[in-house]
C-alpha cells in the first residue's frame, strides 16, 4: 500500500494498462462514424450523448443536428458539450461560423433560460460572424431579444460595439433595454455620447437606476 | 452587521443596489453569476440574496435551486430581481426558491423595505 | 510640439514618448473601468489597496503596445478578437511563483474530507489516482506526495497513483532531478525537510529517490486530445494557476478534458484566485473547510 509508481513511464503504456480505458473504447464503439454519432446524439444515454456531441466537433456538417439537439436536450452536461463543439466547429471556417449563427439566433427567443444564456455565450465568441446580425437584433420587436442582444455586446470583441450602443440609446424607449445599454457604456462609452447620455436623464426624470447608470457611464467616459 | 450577496452580471446594477443597501446599514458582497455566488455563499455567511435571472454559466433560477438543496444555505431568504415581467416568470422564481420577486428597475424604497423584512433588519 | 526633423526623427519621437509617458497616470474612473473589466473576465477583483500594483502594470503595457493613453489602450484590448493583450495582462497581474506547500489549505483539504469521500466510493483494492497538471518544476506533485505520506491517515490502506504532467519538457527534467532552492522549500516544516531532502553542497535541496520515484511524469498538452486520451478514472486533479492563462475557448476545452478524465464524484482544485465561474458549469461547487473544490457529478 502507499504511493505506488507505475512500472512504465510513457503515456501509451498507461493507456494499455488501464482496464477502464478499454471500457471506454467499448462505450465509443459507434465512434468516429458520422451516422453512428448522430444516432448516439439522439438515442444514447447521457454519457453517450455527450461523447457523440464531443466527437461531432470534427464534422461541420453536424451543425444542424447539434443545434436541433440543443432544443431537445435536457441534460446540462450534453448541452455544454454541444456548445463547446459548436465553438470548435466555428473556428474551422467562416462559413461554419455563419451557419452556426443562423441556427442559434432564433434560440434567443426561447423560454429556456440556460439554453438562451449558452447561446449568448457562443455568439459572444464570434464577433465577425455576429456583426451583420447585430443591428437587426437590437431593433427586434421583442424587448427581451433586444436585451439579450445587448448582453451579447458585453463580451463581443467588435469595434462597432460603441456605435451600436449609441444607436440604442438614441432610439430606445423601453427602460430595461436602455438601462442595459447604459451599463455597457460604462465600459465602452466614448466622449461623443455624453450629451446623448445626459438627455436620457431628461427623457426619464423619475428613473433613479437609469440616472445612476448614466452618471456612472459619464464619469467613466470622462475619465475623472 | 447583516450581509447581503448581490448576484448580477451587470456591474452598474450591482453598484446601484450596493448603494441602496449600504445606506440602510447592510454589508454587501457581489457575484457575477450563480457559480461565483455559490462559492462566496459557502465561504461567508449571508443573511439575504439579491438575485438576477440572466447570467452566464449559472442563471438565477439554478442558483436558487442549488441554494435550496444545500443544508448550509437553504434557510437564507432570496429576492429575485429581473427584467422578466410575466406572471410565469414570477412563478418560476418562487418555484426555484425565491421568497420575493421584483421587476427591474426595482424601486429603491420598496427594495429597502423588502430586504429589511426578509433579512430581519440590518442589525443582528 | 515641434514636429521631428527628418534626420533625427527617431530620436525626437523617443524623446516625445518619454515626455508624454512621464505624465501618464491612471485616473480613478479609469482604474474602476479596468477593475470591472478584469473582474468580469477573471473573477479577480482588485481592492483599492492594489492601486499602485495595478496602475504600474497598466502603464507598462500602454507603453509596450505603443499607446499613449489609457483610453486608447483599453479600447485596443477590449476589442481585440484574439484576446492576446488580455492574456499578457493576466500574466502581469498574477504571481506565478511556485514553491512547496503553496496554498497548503488545499492539501489539508485533500488529505482530510476529499480523500475520505473518494475512499467511500472506491471498491476494495482500487487505487486512488491523483493528477497534478501542470507539474511545473515539481513542487506541487511532490507536495502532494509529502502530504500523503505525512498527513494522510489512509496511506497504509490504499494504493495511490500520483501522476504529474506539463507541456514543457524542460520543467519535466527539473521534476525528475528534483533539486530545489532554499526559497522553494521555505514553507516545509524542518522535520519534513530533514526526512525527505538531501542538502547539497551548494545549498540546494534534492528530494530523496523514493519520492522522486513515486510520481509518474509525462509531457502533455492539455488541448491535444492525443495527449489527454490516456488520462482516465482520475479521482483528484490539481490544476492550479494554469487555466487563468488560457483563452476562453481553450479553458472550456480543458474543462471538458478534465471532465473526461475524472471518475464520477472526482474532484478538481483550481488555483486560489481561479474559479469555474469564469469557465464552465460542468462541475458542482463543493466546499470543505476553507477550500472550494469542484466535483464531477455522479
Amino acid at each position: 500500500m502507499g504511493l505506488k509508481k507505475k512500472i512504465t513511464s510513457n503515456v501509451e503504456s498507461i493507456n494499455a494498462e488501464s482496464i477502464n480505458v478499454k471500457n471506454l473504447e467499448e462505450q465509443r464503439k459507434h465512434s468516429r462514424d458520422y451516422d453512428g454519432l448522430l444516432n448516439l446524439l439522439h438515442e444514447g444515454d447521457p454519457s453517450e450523448r455527450r461523447w457523440a456531441a464531443r466527437d461531432l466537433a470534427e464534422f461541420p456538417q453536424a451543425i444542424d443536428s447539434l443545434c436541433q439537439r440543443l432544443t431537445q436536450e435536457g441534460d446540462l452536461i450534453v448541452r455544454e458539450a454541444i456548445f463547446d463543439s459548436l465553438l470548435q466547429i466555428s473556428q474551422a471556417n467562416d462559413a461554419s461560423a455563419r451557419n452556426i449563427i443562423l441556427e442559434l439566433i432564433p434560440l434567443l427567443r426561447s423560454e429556456d433560460t440556460p439554453l438562451r444564456n449558452g447561446v449568448i455565450e457562443v455568439l459572444q465568441n464570434l464577433p465577425n460572424s455576429v456583426a451583420p446580425h447585430m443591428e437587426k437584433l437590437l431593433q427586434d420587436k421583442d424587448s427581451d431579444v433586444r436585451i439579450f442582444a445587448i448582453d451579447i455586446l458585453r463580451e463581443l470583441a467588435h469595434p462597432d460595439t460603441p456605435a451600436w450602443l449609441l444607436d440604442v440609446i438614441n432610439r430606445e424607449t423601453h427602460i430595461n433595454v436602455l438601462a442595459n445599454a447604459v451599463d455597457r457604456l460604462a465600459e465602452v462609452g466614448t466622449e461623443d455620447m455624453v450629451s446623448e447620455l445626459q438627455k436620457i436623464k431628461i427623457r426619464f426624470p423619475r428613473e433613479p437606476y437609469l440616472s445612476f447608470a448614466v452618471d456612472t457611464a459619464i464619469r467613466r467616459i470622462e475619465g475623472i | 452587521m447583516k450581509r447581503v450577496l448581490i448576484v448580477d452580471d451587470a456591474s452598474t446594477v450591482r453598484m446601484y443596489h450596493r448603494d441602496i443597501l449600504e445606506k440602510i446599514g447592510f454589508a454587501v458582497e457581489e457575484a457575477e453569476n450563480g457559480i461565483e455566488a455559490l462559492e462566496k455563499s459557502l465561504l461567508t455567511p449571508f443573511d439575504l440574496f439579491l438575485v438576477d435571472v440572466n447570467m452566464p454559466k449559472m442563471d438565477g433560477y439554478r442558483f436558487l435551486e442549488e441554494v435550496r438543496q444545500r443544508t448550509e444555505l437553504q434557510h437564507i431568504p432570496a429576492i429575485m430581481i429581473s427584467t422578466e415581467e410575466q406572471e410565469l416568470d414570477k412563478e418560476k422564481a418562487y418555484l426555484a426558491g425565491a421568497n420575493f420577486y421584483q421587476v427591474k428597475p426595482a424601486d429603491p424604497i420598496a427594495l429597502q423595505h423588502y430586504v429589511e423584512l426578509l433579512a430581519g433588519g440590518s442589525n443582528p | 510640439m515641434i514636429p521631428p526633423a527628418v534626420g533625427d526623427s527617431m530620436q525626437n519621437q523617443a524623446a516625445q514618448r518619454k515626455i508624454g509617458d512621464q505624465e501618464l497616470q491612471i485616473a480613478d474612473s479609469e482604474f474602476e473601468r479596468f477593475r470591472d473589466f478584469f473582474y468580469r473576465k477573471t473573477g479577480i477583483y482588485f481592492e483599492d489597496s492594489k492601486r499602485y500594483f495595478v496602475d504600474k502594470r497598466i502603464i507598462q503595457r500602454i507603453q509596450e503596445t505603443d499607446h499613449h493613453s489609457f483610453r486608447s489602450y483599453f479600447t485596443y484590448m477590449r476589442f481585440q478578437a484574439s484576446g492576446e493583450e488580455l492574456q499578457v495582462l493576466i500574466n502581469l497581474m498574477t504571481v506565478n511563483e511556485t514553491y512547496f506547500f503553496r496554498e497548503s489549505y488545499q492539501f489539508d483539504c485533500l488529505v482530510g474530507p476529499v480523500l475520505d469521500e473518494v475512499c467511500k466510493n472506491k471498491r476494495a483494492g482500487e487505487p486512488i489516482r491523483i493528477w497534478s497538471m501542470p507539474s511545473s518544476t515539481g513542487e506541487e506533485p511532490y507536495s502532494i506526495a509529502l502530504y500523503l505520506l505525512e498527513r494522510w491517515a489512509g496511506i497504509n490502506d490504499v494504493d495511490i497513483e500520483l501522476m504529474a504532467s506539463d507541456i514543457d519538457s524542460r520543467v519535466l527534467r527539473c521534476c525528475r532531478d528534483a533539486i530545489y532552492s532554499p526559497r522553494s522549500v521555505k514553507n516545509l516544516p524542518a522535520d519534513i525537510l530533514k526526512k525527505y531532502f538531501l542538502l547539497l553542497p551548494n545549498g540546494d535541496y534534492q528530494l530523496c529517490r523514493d519520492l522522486r520515484d513515486s510520481v509518474e511524469f509525462s509531457q502533455v498538452n492539455l488541448v491535444d486530445s492525443n495527449d489527454t486520451r490516456a488520462f482516465r478514472n482520475i479521482d483528484v486533479i490539481f490544476c492550479r494557476n494554469l487555466l487563468i492563462y488560457f483563452d476562453d475557448a481553450s479553458r472550456r476545452m480543458a474543462a471538458e478534458v478534465f471532465y473526461d478524465a475524472l471518475n464520477p464524484g472526482g474532484f478538481i482544485f483550481l488555483g486560489h484566485s481561479e474559479s469555474m465561474s469564469r469557465i464552465t458549469s460542468l462541475f458542482n461547487v463543493r466546499k470543505f473547510n476553507d477550500a472550494i473544490t469542484y466535483q464531477k457529478p455522479f
